[in-house]
């Protein structure tokens, strides 16, 4: 039963991910006073890419080809990991916060190499600009979870969504909004809507694939993006339901979980719309302020606050 | 539960300025500190009902809050100092040595100190650590505002030891001390103003050599 529940858990994320998406850029364009693109127009997108012939350059390795079901599997399985509306086993859950870092950066590691492979000069720029920014990314994020982990008195993810409100936890949660934001190239650090070749991060790395290969790879950047969502979700707000208990309780526990990620659609979208992208060596200073703030959060954590 | 936010927010803010590279950043982090510092001593006087430090928390916000950064700006943009602060250390390095005066104070209140009250010892802690902090930022900057600043730093680190521990200190000390920080303000300021037009510049280390 559980797991049937786990499974089936995981699709409807899957499936509502690219809506997230869609969401966040809907609710700029109003905050703009413009009509905007469709809430559906991620779901177009992706189909169309599906239905599409893929063209794979002959200079290639096999890791071009390998990488987006490397980097899709990979951010699925980070899925897995993650405390969303259910919750997990905590004796069969392996789950643990520093695991799902490194499964979060294998696919990174792929999607670096996949840049490089293709030879091309955007490639190799989008690659490197993305190791530059997660080099400062990833600190931050692991104290984050240093300091929750330190309150929760084990890594687990299972014990970690079960505690209470804390303070640091809140001071934490600060800290990886910043972390996310870079993570899911929003505005302060990379933007979306734009493939202007002096700034664009992600999509640089991205540029040589088509067809299906890049609608694993946006459809993982989904993903992703509500993997951060829910870990943020859950430790500013931990409520989750066990699988054996009645369907009333786990509808419960799924409108909270969607009042969250919706909260934090919002918050995303107004700091998008209201921030301008900052230049790359910039971009340092912001994720040095998140790796700050993640400190406070040790140092209350370490208080017992 | 609030105290911890503004004390987070006060220790949040002082890492903020041992890190930052430019000086207008610098002083709107202390601008910042002292807003956080401020909203304490609104709780602190609210919880208990203390008419006089209401008089101080306004004393606060209407010096450290507003005028005293507003006049370090107007000095910044007079002299047109250039954007370094004068490192000494840089900012990497600075932050690993706040973190370690963290943890030195965290141990002094800890294990020598032993005080009954988790809340006090919380508070002390945090305060003596924006004091060393404010003292760090003194020693180990170049530039004559910044030390200005870093003094500034100390001395709020030194009101939230009075605040929390003991309610504050008495009235009338509170607001010669806050007279005393307002006069050494434009004091220093009127100094660096006079230092910058006769050097051409405001590095504390080049002060020793001789202009002919």
């Amino acid at each position: 039963m559980r797991t049937v529940f786990s499974i089936l858990q995981i699709i409807m994320l899957i499936v509502i991910a690219p809506l997230v998406s869609g969401l966040i850029t809907k609710i700029k364009n109003n905050v703009r006073l413009r009509r905007g693109q469709s809430v559906f127009q991620p779901y177009y997108n992706l189909a169309k890419l599906f239905s599409k012939e893929e063209v794979i350059s002959e200079h290639t390795s096999w890791i071009f080809s390998v990488t987006p079901y490397v980097v899709f599997a990979s951010t699925v399985t980070a899925l897995f990991l993650v405390p969303t509306f259910i919750a997990k086993n905590p004796q069969g859950c392996m789950g643990d916060l520093f695991l799902l870092v490194f499964i979060l950066s294998l696919g990174r590691f792929f999607l670096a190499l996949a840049g490089l492979d293709s030879g091309s000069a955007f490639g190799g720029m989008g690659s490197s600009r993305e190791m530059f920014i997660s080099s400062f990314a990833e600190p931050a994020a692991i104290l984050v979870f240093f300091a929750v982990s330190l309150s929760a008195g084990s890594t687990n993810l299972g014990a970690v969504t079960t505690g209470g409100f804390r303070l640091s936890w809140l001071v934490a949660a600060v800290s990886l909004l910043l972390v996310v934001l870079a993570e899911t190239s929003r505005i302060p650090v990379d933007n979306q809507e734009t493939h202007l070749e002096l700034t664009m991060v992600h999509e640089a790395m991205i540029l040589e694939y088509s067809g299906r290969s890049l609608a694993l790879i946006e459809l993982a950047s989904y993903v992703k993006q509500i993997v951060f969502f829910s870990l943020l979700g859950a430790i500013v707000w931990p409520c989750m339901a066990a699988a054996s208990a009645g369907y009333a309780e786990i509808i419960a526990a799924l409108a909270a979980y969607l009042l969250k990620i919706a909260g934090l659609v919002l918050v995303v979208a107004l700091v998008e719309v209201s921030l301008a992208k900052m230049r790359l060596f910039r971009v340092v200073d912001f994720l040095y302020f998140s790796f700050v703030i993640a400190l406070v959060a040790v140092i209350a954590a370490v208080f017992g606050v | 539960m609030h105290t911890y936010i503004f004390l987070l927010g006060i220790l949040v803010m002082t890492y903020f300025m041992m890190m930052v590279k430019r000086l207008p950043a610098l002083i709107n982090g202390f601008r910042w500190q002292s807003l956080f510092l401020f909203l304490l001593t609104l709780l602190l006087a609210k919880r208990e009902a203390d008419g006089a430090l209401y008089v101080v928390a306004g004393l606060i916000f209407l010096l450290k809050v507003v005028l005293v950064p507003y006049f370090l700006l107007r000095i910044v943009k007079r002299i047109k100092v250039n954007e370094n602060l004068g490192f000494f250390m840089n900012p990497q390095l600075s932050l690993l040595s706040g973190l370690l005066l963290t943890y030195l104070s965290y141990l002094f209140t800890f294990k020598v100190m032993l005080l009954a009250d988790r809340m006090q010892s919380v508070s002390f802690a945090l305060s003596l650590c924006v004091t060393l902090m404010g003292l760090f930022i003194m020693i180990f900057r170049m530039k004559a505002v910044v030390q200005i600043v870093g003094l500034l730093v100390m001395e709020n680190g030194l009101f939230l030891t009075a605040v929390t521990m003991c309610g504050g200190m008495p009235f009338i000390v509170e607001l010669s001390t806050f007279l005393d920080i307002f006069i050494s303000v434009i004091i220093l300021g009127v100094f660096v103003y006079r230092i910058n037009t006769l050097f051409t510049h405001i590095d504390v280390n080049k002060l020793d050599s001789l202009r002919g």
